[in-house]
């Protein structure tokens, strides 16, 4: 069974229409990247999964639960028990300044409360070495560089033991020569199966890393595939004009 | 003029000075919890509750301080009826109107210390399933509180100072002794000498605030 099944999602700002009918679904340790032009609505329709954003149509169900049922939300109480499933990392990775490395990792879990401290510390620790930033525990985070930032934000959100995490364009606001390090967190835990969605610009980390690509234009799902079919083969004139854009974007030049 | 006209001059002041220092505490201590549910009230969703701090804010930052402080100590006992249970004590009275008026600039400088966060603040927080208590405790208070900071150490400077005001509601603090030594002794010293003590608290103060400033500088 799928572990999120999005529906017939609908959303609009005022008279805008920015997400017309989505439906894809995701099964346990797929790998999926949201892929597209600015303002096609990947963003919102990621943020959506986790309630930052409210839809106004469609249903969003995650493992055996609906937060949102035929446009009819659940219970307020349950709903953050139903998007506590999944984590998410943000572009401007949006760590507690005030804290440090370590507090950010174990601030929510030391207040949702659902494992022993030790435990918790336990795996503070563990994850901290495992995005390469076990010497950063005491540091605040505007001692960091943006990947390093980005790195802990990934930490923080697998702190929580999510099902699935969510990714809104983790590298975007990153200086060119520190994506790598981030990607290399997210491909290793591809590698360990974790379900990912991830919103990205970075078409070569999809090719590698991603099992499913979906490809968005003006709200809709143009076309979606495996990254060999869809990069390899695209069926529709919007996805091949846009992968030729993408393409030829390193080396266009104003006049 | 001897060490003994000095001594005499400044011994009255001093015990002033514990009134300035006392009413200073006192304003501080109420008013900063006071502005801060200002601020929350203003952003209420409730429009009543929203409606109602806006205008407490107005009218309080509107109107002279001054004019506060004799409304309430001279004012309020002559209103019918109830005025006879408006009696209060001077000193009382006027920590009343301080804690009042300061409350609506601490509402200010508070509000404009939670614009400063980003919403990807309360976004995380929500994500990692912090609750709307935990995320303001743990998440926005203290971040709010370090950008106000250095608003906070300007209005606790200028409370210091209006605590002369009190000169005019005949509470006895430091400018009414420096007052009363002026005038019996035909000399300039006691006016230098509450500058002198005027200065040392707003020094203490300062020093103080850039000592908090230091400890919550987050890095």
């Amino acid at each position: 069974m799928a572990i999120l099944e999005i529906t017939d999602l609908k959303k609009s700002f005022g008279p805008l229409e920015v997400l017309k009918n989505i439906t894809f679904d995701v099964t346990k340790n797929d790998v999926v990247a949201v892929i597209g032009p600015s303002g096609s609505g990947k963003s919102t329709m990621l943020r959506s999964l986790v309630h930052l954003e409210t839809i106004d149509g469609g249903s969003i169900r995650v493992a055996d639960r609906y937060l949102v049922k035929n446009g009819a939300y659940a219970k307020p109480k349950e709903l953050s028990s139903i998007t506590a499933r999944m984590g998410m990392v943000f572009q401007q990775f949006d760590l507690f300044p005030h804290l440090t490395v370590i507090e950010n990792l174990e601030l929510a879990p030391r207040l949702t409360k659902r494992e022993p401290l030790d435990a918790i510390k336990r795996r503070s620790s563990e994850l901290l070495a495992k995005v390469g930033l076990s010497d950063k525990s005491n540091a605040y985070p505007n001692k960091l560089s943006g990947g390093q930032k980005q790195r802990v934000a990934i930490a923080r959100a697998l702190m929580m033991n999510p099902d699935v995490l969510l990714f809104d364009e983790p590298t975007s606001a990153l200086d060119p020569e520190l994506t790598g390090e981030v990607l290399e967190v997210m491909k290793s835990l591809a590698e360990e199966h974790m379900t990912m969605i991830v919103v990205t610009h970075e078409m070569e980390f999809a090719k590698e890393v991603a099992n499913q690509v979906i490809f968005m234009d003006n709200g809709h799902i143009i076309e979606t595939g495996h990254p060999d079919q869809l990069f390899g083969n695209p069926q529709f004139d919007r996805t091949k004009a846009f992968l030729n854009r993408s393409n030829s974007k390193k080396i266009k030049r104003k006049p | 003029m001897s060490i003994e006209n000095v001594a005499n001059i400044i011994k009255p002041m001093l015990e002033g000075a514990q009134v300035t220092v006392l009413l200073f505490l006192i304003a501080i201590v109420a008013a900063i919890p006071l502005g801060f549910l200002l601020t929350l009230a203003i952003r209420s969703k409730l429009k009543v509750i929203a409606w109602f701090g806006h205008a407490y804010i107005y009218l309080m930052r509107g109107t002279p301080l001054l004019l506060q402080l004799l409304f309430i100590v001279f004012g309020l006992p002559l209103l019918p009826i109830i005025g006879e249970y408006m009696v209060l004590d001077r000193f009382t009275a006027a920590c009343l109107g301080f804690i009042l008026n300061y409350a609506a600039y601490f509402a200010e400088i508070f509000r404009g210390g939670l614009l400063a966060i980003d919403k990807g603040q309360y976004e995380a927080s929500q994500v990692l399933g912090l609750n709307k208590w935990q995320t303001t405790t743990r998440v926005i208070l203290p971040q709010m509180f370090r950008i106000a900071l250095p608003a906070i150490a300007n209005e606790s400077v200028t409370l210091v100072k209006d605590t002369a005001l009190l000169y005019a509601v005949a509470v006895p603090e430091l400018l009414h002794f420096a007052q009363t030594a002026v005038n019996r002794d035909f000399t300039i010293m006691p006016f230098v000498i509450a500058g002198i003590i005027y200065l040392l608290i707003t020094m203490t103060l300062t020093l103080f605030f850039k000592w908090l400033e230091r400890r919550f500088t987050f890095d």
